[in-house]
Formats: structure tokens, sequence, C-alpha cells
């Protein structure tokens, strides 16, 4: 067994889910640290969550963005999601890392509002803000390469709202999948664990939306 | 390795899935064959096509907000137990303390000398009741808890907190002193309270908590002087305790103070046969930016016996 195995297995888990990257050895740390502020706070103290809610509240409210594209519902989102961690922590019971389980929370809840929003199918990822303003992504996509060749823009911004439409005709499950793989990186493993599923069943699901989104983007092409 | 297994499986390799030896298969297949060669090709190009839209990350603002309405909501989440009457129990109040940093930041710690501690000290809810209550200085108001109205009788309650001054003096043993000496060690505005008290505490690290305290200060303070006193009471239980020795690899790793890095260097010299330690080292000797750093990790390398 090696070192790290040590020190994680410890702390009573050798998954390794953590979405930061860098070294085991600090991935092992900060499940230590992780550790002593849920059993302080299973305790009933509130700073110790608030500080949990920290770490991991970025990730969070980031993925609920993409997802939901609208920063109203994000935030309802990671209310809702944190609150009933709050409420439920005490049935945390150090099996997983406190990141699969808070995103075990998160991604159930955006995979309802997704069953829910079948609208706008048709359209071009836009996020709401909270003035009402409607700010495409492709906008930012644009804003983040103002200062390069306009031609290249130009494509990638077609590019983008190709991705975009193709993104949104995906089941709520696929969507979720390559979200978590693509844009947040996550390994299949810690996928189906946090979408209490199998590997193996993640990797179909992967494999299903990757298809599909090949097949509209070629399709888009000609 | 067939066609139909390698377009089955092209998605897991463009996305860093696939175990060793199927990546190798699916390597000598597409060196092979021109049509499984296309389709690496074009999983590879749909990846980069789908980068095209970069993670949006969430204004600040937005992530302010909710933060704020959270903390709104988990205030009224928790009334349903009720406030506790506030007796001051200073082991709770440094459990409490020692994970805010909200409320760390009303705590001043203005003076420590000779196990002496002088801190301000946050006290909630109080109550008044006008006319009843000598009015508070506003000076010592940390903040407001909430405001209600009878509107029968005209009475209004504020809850707020407020700082008080308060000292305790004792012997390191104490267990008060302990708290508050555990608490400045964290304590963020003064790096001065920091080294001192980490280094008094420096010389009680059979306790665990403290040593945990040593290992968050280690990787986490600011302050180099504050690092090198937790290295120096941590130097003892680098070979009995693993977490200890791989704080101090770490710091020897990440740490941007050369001198924090030359003393984690030392005090891993009893522990270098020690696999992790050695590859720590042989990174170093390869890659890293300090010469000195560079050489001493070669150094000690070499004065390893080799690997058989
Ligand atoms: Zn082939």
């Amino acid at each position: 067994m090696s070192v790290v195995q040590n020190v994680v297995g410890a702390t009573g888990s050798t998954a390794d889910t953590s979405p930061f990257r860098g070294n085991m050895v600090s991935q092992a740390l900060r499940r230590v640290d992780d550790n002593v502020l849920i059993r302080e706070a299973q305790r009933g103290n509130r700073a110790a969550f608030e500080e949990l809610v920290r770490q991991y509240d970025h990730a969070v409210l980031r993925l609920a963005l993409r997802l939901t594209a609208s920063e109203q519902d994000a935030q309802d989102i990671y209310q809702e999601a944190f609150l009933k961690a709050y409420r439920n922590l005490v049935s945390f019971r150090f099996e997983c890392s406190f990141y699969t389980w808070i995103y075990r929370i998160v991604t159930n809840l955006c995979l309802d509002h997704l069953r829910k929003k079948n609208v706008r199918k048709e359209d071009a990822p836009v996020t709401t803000m909270q003035d009402g303003t409607e700010l495409s992504l492709l906008d930012q996509v644009a804003d983040d390469r103002a200062h390069s060749n306009p031609e290249r823009d130009l494509m990638r911004r077609e590019l983008g709202h190709k991705i975009g439409i193709a993104l949104n005709r995906l089941t709520a499950r696929e969507r979720m999948v390559f979200e978590l793989k693509h844009y947040q990186g996550l390994k299949l493993r810690t996928i189906g664990e946090m979408l209490n599923t199998t590997e193996e069943t993640a990797k179909n699901t992967l494999f299903r939306a990757t298809q599909k989104l090949r097949g509209a983007l070629a399709e888009m092409r000609e | 390795m067939n066609c139909e297994l390698f377009k089955q499986n092209v998605i897991l390799l463009v996305y860093e899935e696939l175990a060793d030896d199927m990546l190798f298969e699916m390597r000598q297949h597409a060196g092979r064959c021109a049509a499984c060669h296309q389709e690496l090709e074009s999983a590879q190009q749909f990846r980069s096509d789908v980068s095209a839209i970069p993670m949006v990350e969430p204004a600040p603002n937005l992530l302010a907000a909710s933060r704020l309405r959270l903390q709104e909501a988990l205030e009224t989440a928790e009334q349903h137990h009720g406030w506790r009457a506030w007796v001051f129990d200073p082991v709770d109040w440094l459990r409490q303390l020692r994970f805010s940093p909200a409320l760390a930041a009303v705590i001043l710690i203005v003076g420590f000398a000779g196990g002496v501690l002088t801190a301000f000290r946050v006290s909630h809810p109080a109550t008044i009741d006008p006319g009843t209550i000598d009015s508070p200085a506003e000076a010592s108001i940390a903040g407001i808890r909430g405001i209600t109205q009878d509107p029968s009788t005209n009475t209004i309650q504020i809850s707020y907190d407020k700082l008080q001054q308060a000292s305790t003096r004792g012997s390191i043993d104490n267990p008060d002193i302990e708290k508050l000496l555990l608490y400045a060690a964290h304590a963020q505005q003064n790096p001065g309270v920091r080294v001192e008290s980490v280094s008094i505490l420096s010389r009680k690290c059979h306790d665990t908590q403290i040593r945990e305290t040593m290992m968050r200060a280690l990787l986490d303070d600011r302050n180099p002087g504050v690092r090198l006193q937790a290295l120096d009471g941590l130097e003892e239980y680098v070979k009995e305790d693993i977490q200890v020795r791989n704080a101090v690899i770490q710091a020897l790793l990440n740490d941007s103070n050369p001198g924090v890095r030359t003393e984690a260097i030392r005090l891993l010299q009893p522990v270098k046969a020690d696999s992790m330690v050695r590859s720590a080292f042989e990174r170093l000797a390869r890659q890293d930016n300090n010469e000195y750093i560079r050489s001493e990790s070669e150094r000690t390398l070499n004065s390893l016996p080799p690997i058989d």
C-alpha cells in the first residue's frame, strides 16, 4: 500500500474525486481538512459548514450556470443544494468525498431542471442575467477573443452557436454526463458515482452523447 | 483490435479514459488502418471544436450574492432549534472562531506577551430593551442580527453582537490558553502573533490537534516566519507521522520561500529512502528553478543506495 493510500485510507475512503489539480498528497490533506470541517458542521457548527461551502460553491455555481444558462436558476439550484446538504449532513458517512456528495445533490437538481425545461430547444444557449437582460454564451466567446483574428472569431462564433444547439438537443442525462466529462474534466468513475450509476453506464451515455453531437455538428457543417 | 471496437472506444481515448494496454492496442491499430486513423482525428477535432465554448465563470457578484442569500437561509434553518441561551463557553466559542474568517475579522488580538493574551471577544446575541438598558457604545457593536417590533406595546427589540475586551493568563498547559493559542495561530491579521503562538505551540506537538494546526500553518500561512516555526515543531514527527511527512514534502515542493524549502530538505533527510520522498527529490533534481534546491536534491539522491 502506498503512502498516499495510507493517508486517504485513514480518513475513510480511497475514491479520488477532488476537482482540484495538484498531486495526491495535497488531495489527501484536503480530504483530512474537509473531514474536520464536516464533523464540526455535523455537530451544528454553522461556521464550519460555511467554510465547506466556500471551498466548493464556485464549482457548484459554475456547473449550475452552464446547465441552466440562467443566473437566476443557477442561484436557486445553488441555494437549494447547500440547504439540502446542511439539513442532511448528519447522513454524510464519509464513504465518498464531500465534493462527490455535494455534486450528487447538485446534479440531481440540475437534471430535474433540465427535464422540466424542454423549451428553447432550438435556441442558442443564452444566459439570463439578473436584471433580465440576456447574455448569449456566444457573446462571451467573442468577448474573450476580442483581440484576435476577426475572421477566426466569426467562425468560432458560428461553431459555438451550433454546439449550443446540439447540446440543447441531448437528453438531460446525456447533457449532464457530457458536461461533467468535457467541461468539468471529471473521470467517468466519479461521474458514475455522482449520478448513482456505474462507470459502464456513464461510459455508454458519454458515447451516445458524443455520437449525437458529432452527428449534429457534421450535419450543420454541410 | 478491430475497426468496430476502435470506433466504440475512440471517444474514451480522446478523453483519456483508456487503460494503458487498450490505449497501446488502439494506437497500433490507428497506425495500420487508415479509416480508424481518420476516425481518431475526427474525434480529436470534435473535442477541440466543443471547446470553442469556454467555461463561463460565474460573475464574482453572483457568487457573493448567492453566499449572502444562503447565509441568511442558514440562519433561519438553525432557528428551528432556537438560539441556545448564550453563556460564555470558551471552548465552543473558539470552535466557532476557528472556522469563521468572517467572525475572526471582528476579533482583534491586540496584545500578546509572556503567556498573557488579550483579545476582544464577540458575544451574541445581546438584546436591547429601550429604556431598560444603557445605550451601547457604537464602536462596540459588531453587527445587528435582527430587529423586531411589537405593535401593541411599541417595543422594539434589537439583537446585536458586541465586542468585548477580555484577557486570560495561565501556563501553556492551561486548556484555555491552549485554545487561545490555537486560535491565534490561525488569526489573519498579525503575523507577529502567529509566529509567537506557533512557536509556543511547537513545544507541544505530541498533541495531535496541535500537530494538525502546525501542518495547516506550514501549508497555509502566508508568512514564511510562521511556516519555519511550524517546520521546527514538526521536525521530530517526520519519521513517525505520515501526515507530517506528507505536509513537509508538500512544503518542499510548493513553498514559495527558498528558506522554508531548504529547511524541509533538512527535515526529510532521515526519511529520504521513503518512496514518496525519493520521488519528490527526483522531481526537484530534474526540474526545479532554484539551483540550490536542485543540487541539494541531487546530492540527497546520490547518497541513497540505488533501487534494485
Ligand atoms: Zn480500423
